[in-house]
């Protein structure tokens, strides 16, 4: 896309051209700037620990959002299978007094499984992945309800408290585990076999299937991934609260898909970078965050970060909408000669 | 005076000229077929005509008013039927009728009941037998196709009719209903305009004829002043560089794969062998069922009975993977949906089949991939400014080029390839055909190859198996001639038109976009 220049490309500057997270992350900075210079309080280090502490919940479900968004699915129960993992950790650990370590070992088996079911639910029977999320979403979150009967399980025991409450230096220790998740993920799509294959499902599940590629062994691999993430971020934020809570994660579903699309994701599937999603994540996390230090009301706080959302996502999609006019404009030109 | 001409038309696609300077008129009251080979230009010709391409040079006046691309009000008046029945399937036959409402005269709000009064005559003008409010996907291929040309001159502001294979999805009977309504329009002073490629029809039906070759016209003359046998000669050209073989001289005895007794949905009985270094080539018409029949054996769609055996081993049926792993690669006709990857990359286009291949100790070596997108860049001589434009990027040629090259690092010993040189202009045609034989010579591959380019199969194939409504009908060596081939196809027809199935169609080359 890019017209050759006199000097020689450099390979890094062309990737970064190339990229569409470099846009993204110029716009996080800016508004970091901004943000510091318009409230005394946002660089202060109590804020921006919990500013990172939230962001680590969106960025890490964001990232495992951002898989199944390449391959043109997306999972709504995210929510609902992290609060069910978490409640179970918690009657495990306090209920039948196992091994915390073993008690949250067991919860992240449940999340694979969980989310492998919804994807052996829609790769098999073959549905489509928001209605089948929605309706698994109602499922687990009604096992939770179940289980609880609506009350938090309390008294997690001290010692994992360090998992959701912790600094490793100066960096909460959730973070650190999406930094570790956001890793794994990044090695999964750049560096192996199964990773190229996303793209090339999300590119066309078709061609995918004629090039030999078993593309529904993919496509559970993906929900069981997502799986594994939720029921991650679900015991860590048992951890943080100290108790297991049935609402844990409501807001998730939603906040991980415009996290991934602000990050260059695209929805159709095929392109965009999961790093992108924990950029976009950010992102949401510094909005929201101004939002409080700005003292808006708590009554119009969901209107405004809803519509900051909305405006973010638009302006991936205006900037798409100016390269193609930009591309038509070469085209025409390139015909002329 | 015309109603419509067109004076020294030219248009241009990068690599092709589609158009090269025409001058075509049609008469009020006549009915002018056009004619052509597989991309002669004839697609191109109607887009310009219908205002759907600006045309690079040349002129066209509607009614004696110059037409100008872009302004719409003069190409009002050319009512234009596509081939592919485009209705809005889910909404009843008399809103597909009268849709866009405005155009057809309809103002304010509409009421259901009132359109299907007004669908009642029109229906019946044109012996469509059904209800207006039927919906259309519950009515017959048949009807639609006619509900389709009802519709386009349902608001009798037209001067010309212009009907693009009308007639390909039609019953014998609704053809004839189908001509008497074309006649009756020529009577009212209407200009027809038909394009088809069955020569019987033409001549039963036309006034005159208008036949392009390689986008110029090559004659114009009445139909009673010319016969079946010279459209032909004209149509098809003897230019020389185009008849060249490109047979593979070095088949084997040793068979590849067999296919015995074989049924599918769309195939039925179908046994045919390959031998190691053979290009066999399969011919029929659209919807013949060639491609189901390839993609049933690559194990894209199911079959029901029959066995495949290749290199005497028991294949697995329905399970593209193993038929990869085990040298089996099928290349697909609708490139763009089932063969690229589009918004990947060249190197990631060229290496996904061989990732395991190019492994270092940290997963996929990125500067092992680079080489091997060069090599194939390189080697098959794939215009791109570099390796990481994405794949959408590139003419349909080049595209072509990258999955050849794809298939080709995997090795394999069997190689379908599914219309290969479809909306592909002349030169690299010849390009693939070397490629080919290239491969069957060389790397001993079994090649087979599916055409609707009857010039195509008798140029490539050592063997040419005819397949008709999903049955083999008869099995050619190379010398067989066009006339044979075709009589096979006729022959199929007669004899199943007998038990009351299918039409009678000669020369089924599809139109495709010169967009190569």
């Amino acid at each position: 896309m890019d017209k050759t220049t006199s000097k020689p490309p450099n390979q890094y500057i062309a990737a970064l051209k190339r990229s569409n997270m470099t846009a993204i992350t110029i716009i996080l900075i800016l508004m970091i700037l901004l943000a510091g210079f318009s409230s005394e309080h946002f660089l202060d280090e109590y804020n921006l620990k919990a500013l990172t502490r939230d962001l680590a919940f969106i960025g890490m479900i964001g990232i495992g959002q951002a898989l199944l968004l390449l391959i043109g699915e997306l999972d709504l129960s995210v929510g609902k299978i992290a609060s069910l993992c978490g409640v179970i950790a918690g009657m495990l650990m306090v209920t039948f007094g196992f091994n915390p370590y073993f008690s949250l070992a067991a919860a992240l088996m449940l999340g694979v499984c969980l989310g492998a079911l919804n994807g052996l639910i829609i790769t098999k029977l073959r549905l489509n992945s928001m209605v089948v999320t929605i309706g698994m979403a109602g499922v687990y979150g009604g096992l939770t309800l179940v289980l609880t009967r609506g009350r938090a399980v309390t008294g997690i025991p001290e010692v994992i408290h360090v998992l959701g409450k912790g600094h490793l230096g100066p960096v909460p220790v959730p973070f650190v585990f999406t930094i570790a998740v956001l890793i794994a993920v990044l090695f999964l799509v750049k560096k192996t076999k199964t990773g190229r294959y996303i793209y090339a499902i999300g590119n066309s599940k078709e061609a995918a299937r004629i090039l030999g590629i078993k593309v529904d062994r993919v496509r559970i691999l993906n929900y069981a991934i997502m799986g594994f993430i939720s029921a991650l971020a679900g015991i860590l934020y048992v951890a943080r609260l100290g108790s297991s809570q049935a609402s844990v994660g409501d807001s998730w579903p939603m906040n991980s898909i415009a996290a991934s699309v602000i990050g260059g994701v695209a929805l159709t599937g095929g392109v965009g970078n999961p790093a992108g999603a924990l950029v976009g994540a950010a992102i949401i996390s510094v909005i929201q965050n101004m939002i409080v230090l700005k003292g808006v009301s708590v009554y119009w706080q969901s209107a405004v970060s809803g519509f900051v959302v909305v405006a973010a996502i638009s302006f991936g999609s205006i900037s798409a909408m100016l390269r193609d006019r930009k591309q038509r404009k070469m085209k025409i030109e390139t015909l002329k000669q | 005076m015309p109603v419509l001409e067109a004076r020294d038309l030219s248009k241009r696609f990068p690599g092709v000229v589609a158009l090269n300077s025409v001058d075509i008129s049609f008469e009020a009251g006549r009915i002018h077929c056009v004619i052509g080979e597989n991309g002669a230009g004839k697609s191109t010709l109607i887009k310009c005509l219908t205002g759907v391409y600006k045309p690079d040079a040349g002129e066209i006046f509607i009614c004696g008013v110059k037409a100008e691309y872009g302004h719409d009000a003069a190409f009002n008046k050319v009512a234009y039927v596509q081939q592919e029945i485009e209705l809005f399937s889910h909404m009843s036959v008399a809103e597909n009728l009268f849709m866009p409402f405005g155009k057809s005269g309809i103002k304010g709000l509409i009421h259901q009941s009132r359109l299907e009064k007004m669908a009642g005559p029109v229906l019946e003008r044109f012996r469509i037998n059904v209800r207006p409010d039927e919906l259309v996907k519950d009515i017959s291929t048949s009807s639609q196709q006619l509900l389709q040309i009802a519709r386009a001159i349902v608001n009798d502001n037209y001067e010309v009719l212009m009907l693009d294979e009308p007639t390909t999805s039609l019953t014998t009977d609704d053809t004839r209903v189908l001509f008497e309504i074309i006649r009756e329009i020529k009577q009212a002073g209407k200009a027809v305009i038909f394009i088809s490629h069955k020569l019987e029809e033409i001549f039963e039906l036309g006034d005159e004829i208008t036949i392009l070759r390689n986008g110029e016209k090559i004659a114009f003359s009445l139909l009673s002043d010319i016969d079946i046998p010279e459209v032909i000669t004209k149509m098809t050209g003897r230019a020389i560089d185009q008849h060249e073989a490109f047979r593979s001289a070095k088949v084997t005895d040793e068979i590849l794969m067999e296919v015995e007794h074989l049924t599918g949905e769309r195939f039925t009985d179908v046994s045919f062998s390959l031998k190691r270094g053979e290009i066999l080539g399969f011919y029929g018409l659209v919807g013949a069922g060639r491609t189901e029949l390839m993609q049933a054996i690559f194990g894209y769609l199911p079959i029901y009975t029959g066995d495949i055996k290749v290199l005497g081993l028991k294949w697995k049926k329905g399970d593209t993977n193993y038929s990869v792993r085990h040298g089996f690669i099928y290349l697909p006709e609708e490139r763009k949906k089932y063969g690229i990857l589009p918004m990947l990359s060249i190197r990631e286009n060229v290496s996904i089949s061989v990732l395991d291949k190019i492994k270092s100790t940290f997963g996929i070596s990125a500067k092992q991939e680079n080489n091997l997108a060069d090599e194939v860049i390189n080697f098959y001589e794939i215009k791109t400014t570099d390796a990481e434009k994405a794949i959408q990027f590139l003419s349909g040629g080049n595209q072509q080029k990258v999955i050849i090259g794809r298939a080709m690092i995997c090795r394999p010993t069997i190689l379908v390839f599914d219309e290969p040189t479809k909306g592909i202009d002349v030169g690299t045609k010849a390009e693939i055909y070397r490629m080919m034989k290239k491969l069957a010579e060389e790397n001993n591959v079994g090649i087979i190859l599916i055409s609707s380019e009857m010039e195509e199969i008798r140029r490539c194939a050592n063997r040419i198996i005819v397949l008709y409504e999903g049955r083999k009908v008869e099995e050619f060596d190379a010398k067989a001639n066009r006339e044979e081939i075709l009589s096979a196809v006729i022959g199929a027809r007669k004899h199943l038109s007998a038990a009351g199935v299918g039409r009678l169609t000669i020369l089924p080359d599809k139109e495709t976009d010169a967009d190569g």
